[in-house]
């Protein structure tokens, strides 16, 4: 069907809105640290994190259709190991290499043994799977430390030997490790589902049979979205442990899986933007909440059942839907200005 | 058309904007106002308030022990504003919820000292998150007093080897369940084989490996014949408890606290273990919640006087009048008895405020170095800072659970073992 002219101004004025609002974010990311402090730079470093997190999560989640309950598991794979090679050598890229490849093999494995499942027994295999990834840490403790983790990690200096070292001790010098990081992880991101990878995802979510009759192999695309899931994860683990300074095991129990679920269903779990904007809510309401009421678990809890029915679809679809018109329904008034 | 974009953009920005005012909300209201300046800047510290912030669990099923930090602490402070403050300057505790979670416990560290300004921090239930705390506590340069944790590499591993003076601790360390529970049974020359029950997690494996070798020193007809491992949150201690009997153990040696020790008390006394065994060593069995728990069957004599236990403080002892003032105190304002992790915050506060006074000064530094050293009567007894590891020495007896007229709920009062704490603790250099 041919676009009218409404439509495609109304499609260039939503490109254009949605790139000012990410340079606008970009920038006051980017001046955060100057501004406002230790503390909210600390925050802020934690959400980015948990938003990468989510992200990751929700190609598995949102663009697969497929719930895991075993994320923490590549998460404290992805942190452990960075931990146990900052202990060892001090190179910051080395730690997150390790941390991210380690993950992203651990998911291979797992996933070759969880992807012919879906649904009930996908979540539940996978749930096991995380599970076991926890017992492990708990109970090897000569590598892991067992209950009491690993401590003192070093921030160690973003360095390429010979090349350059820069100090990032700091927690406002590390922030901005975490923020081009997670940038650079969460634009791929945006490559990857916006590439055939990513249709043929939401193809098989939407009607596996049919992207079976097309020719391609079902459990080859789950498999590749649980591995990418999973070295999402583990970046997130192991760019947290420099920030926590240690590594511990309730990183890999399965009620740590929730939070990257409950950030993608407040942000909206079919669209990209939404676990982020879920990461943000999700922490700063429960950071707010906790300042004012012991209880601060009783009233989240209602917060987020507030949102969830309140906001269907997620709080990025509604906003969405207040901010960008749909080129599909291009109202008179808009053609004629 | 255009107009309405634009609308929806500020809207959406100060949103934005307020949010973000939301999380920088409190670095606007620091301890003094303008207006009274004058007046803080006559007080000898500077400051009207000092803020200590205090962090324990206060959710989950060990919320108990965070809730006695707390009852303590305010009674501490409550205690200290009616006198007059330290130095004229008032306390202003805020308490936060860590848990039992590394992450939350090191944000709540960060909000307290960055944003809500606190001056000291108190408090702290987990191993776990005491490790995690330390590194975080030297990046903060702010002093906290651990008051629960109990792993001995806190103040041996990170005081000691790694010197981060921002940490001390008023509580027992795992000494307390580990090496006092040796010097009872080396007295015992009828009890020969040992059997353990542990958590199975750091406390409880290191618990059973310095009991074994600070036994093996004092005797060498000792046998460790069983081990069984229960995870945090098991509910059926049966498995392991049959595990443990068909070794025939005199001793059992259990480190599950709270809850747990309860329930698996209860159903070691189901099995008939209690008419098998000749003494039963329950780790923190003085422990107000275990003894509360266990109350109707210590009364009926399940355990045949064959229970023996210790905490970090006994509300029972010892018989002075700081200790009786205290427990007085305690149960007008709370109506409960203290249980240890309320004592050791409360003479944590008053530690700090003796420090405070000490130096006249509120700066890290400087209360440090009043605190290395330090000699202070609490309701424990007297309590010596060990400069070296930044370790709170006192006494805490171990003994029978018995039931006193004298009391509503059982205490560990029978054939009470005392031994001077600087015999039994571990020194350094730690080897």
């Amino acid at each position: 069907m041919e676009k009218t002219i409404g439509e495609i101004r109304m499609e260039n004025r939503n490109r254009v809105v949605a790139r000012w609002l990410l340079g606008l974010l970009l920038l006051v990311l980017f001046i955060l640290p100057w501004t406002l402090g230790t503390y909210v730079t600390w925050t802020a470093s934690n959400i980015l994190i948990l938003a990468l997190y989510a992200a990751g999560f929700n190609i598995l989640f949102g663009y697969s259709g497929l719930l895991s309950f075993g994320q923490a598991g590549f998460y404290a794979i992805g942190a452990y190991v960075c931990a146990k090679i900052l202990l060892g050598t001090s190179f910051l890229l080395l730690g997150f290499l390790g941390g991210v490849l380690a993950a992203g093999l651990a998911a291979l494995i797992i996933g070759f043994l969880c992807t012919r499942h879906t649904q009930i027994y996908f979540a539940m295999l996978t749930l096991s799977f995380g599970m076991m990834i926890h017992s492990i840490i708990w109970k090897w403790r000569d590598v892991t430390g067992g209950d009491d983790g690993l401590v003192n990690v070093p921030r160690a200096p973003l360095a390429i030997p010979g090349l350059f070292s820069i100090d990032v001790s700091s927690v406002e010098s590390y922030y901005y490790v975490v923020l081009v990081i997670v940038a650079l992880g969460i634009f791929l991101l945006w490559r990857m589902v916006n590439s055939p990878l990513g249709l043929a995802l939401q193809g098989i979510r939407d009607s596996e049979q049919r992207v079976a009759f097309s020719g391609l192999s079902i459990q080859k695309f789950r498999l590749i979205a649980f591995a990418i899931s999973g070295m999402y994860a583990g970046m997130a683990g192991s760019l947290m442990v420099p920030l926590l300074k240690s590594a511990d095991p309730g990183m890999a129990h399965w009620t740590a899986s929730a939070e990257p679920l409950m950030a993608t269903l407040l942000g909206g779990i079919y669209n990209f933007a939404g676990p982020m904007v879920g990461a943000f809510i999700l922490y700063v309401a429960k950071e707010l909440i906790a300042r004012y009421t012991e209880y601060w678990s009783m009233v989240l809890g209602f917060t987020v059942v507030v949102l969830v029915l309140g906001f269907r679809g997620g709080v990025v679809s509604v906003l969405q839907g207040l901010l960008f018109r749909r080129t599909g329904t291009v109202s008179k008034r808009g053609v004629d200005a | 058309m255009k107009r309405r974009g634009l609308v929806t953009l500020l809207v959406l920005l100060v949103s934005a904007s307020l949010l973000v005012a939301g999380c920088g909300q409190g670095s606007g209201t620091k301890a003094t106002g303008g207006a009274s300046d004058s007046k803080a800047k006559e007080l000898p510290l500077g400051v009207e308030v000092i803020k200590i912030g205090v962090q324990g669990v206060l959710s989950g099923s060990h919320a108990d022990y965070g809730r006695q930090i707390q009852m303590g602490a305010t009674l501490a402070a409550e205690e200290i504003n009616g006198a007059g403050g330290i130095l004229g300057s008032k306390i202003e505790l805020k308490v936060m919820d860590d848990e039992l979670n590394a992450n939350v416990a090191q944000k709540n560290a960060r909000y307290l000292v960055s944003d809500w300004g606190a001056n000291f921090i108190v408090g702290t239930d987990s191993s776990g998150v005491a490790l995690s705390l330390g590194p975080i506590l030297k990046e903060l340069d702010t002093i906290q007093i651990f008051t629960h944790a109990a792993t001995e590499k806190l103040t041996e591993d990170l005081v000691y080897k790694q010197g981060i003076k921002q940490i001390f601790r008023t509580a027992v360390p795992v000494y307390q369940d580990a090496i006092m529970a040796a010097y009872v049974f080396k007295d015992m020359p009828e009890v020969k084989r040992f059997a353990a029950l542990n958590a199975d997690y750091e406390y409880g494996h290191t618990s059973w490996r310095m009991f074994k070798e600070t036994l093996s020193k004092f005797r060498n007809d000792v046998e460790f014949v069983a081990e069984a491992n229960a995870p945090f949150w098991t509910a059926d201690f049966t498995p392991h408890l049959s595990k443990l009997m068909a070794a025939k153990p005199d001793v059992i040696f259990a480190t599950p606290w709270g809850g747990e020790a309860v329930m698996m008390l209860r159903q070691a006394v189901s099995m008939g273990v209690f008419e098998q065994i000749d003494a039963w060593w329950q780790a923190m069995g003085g422990s107000v919640d275990v003894l509360e728990g266990l109350a109707t069957d210590v009364k009926r004599d399940a355990f045949k006087g064959k229970l023996w236990g210790t905490g970090r403080y006994l509300h029972n002892w010892p018989d002075t009048p700081e200790n009786k003032a205290f427990v007085k105190a305690f149960q007008q304002r709370w109506n409960r008895y203290p249980n240890y992790s309320a004592e050791t915050t409360y003479s944590a506060i008053y530690m700090l405020k003796a420090a405070i006074e000490k130096s006249r000064s509120i700066k890290t530094g400087d209360v440090i170095k009043a605190l290395e050293g330090l000699k202070i009567m609490t309701p424990a007894g007297e309590r010596y800072i060990r400069p070296e590891d930044h370790q709170a020495v006192y006494n805490v007896p171990a003994g029978r659970v018995i039931f006193s007229s004298d009391y509503p709920i059982p205490i560990v009062g029978g054939d009470l073992k005392i031994v001077p704490a600087d015999e039994y603790y571990r020194k350094p250099p730690f080897n």
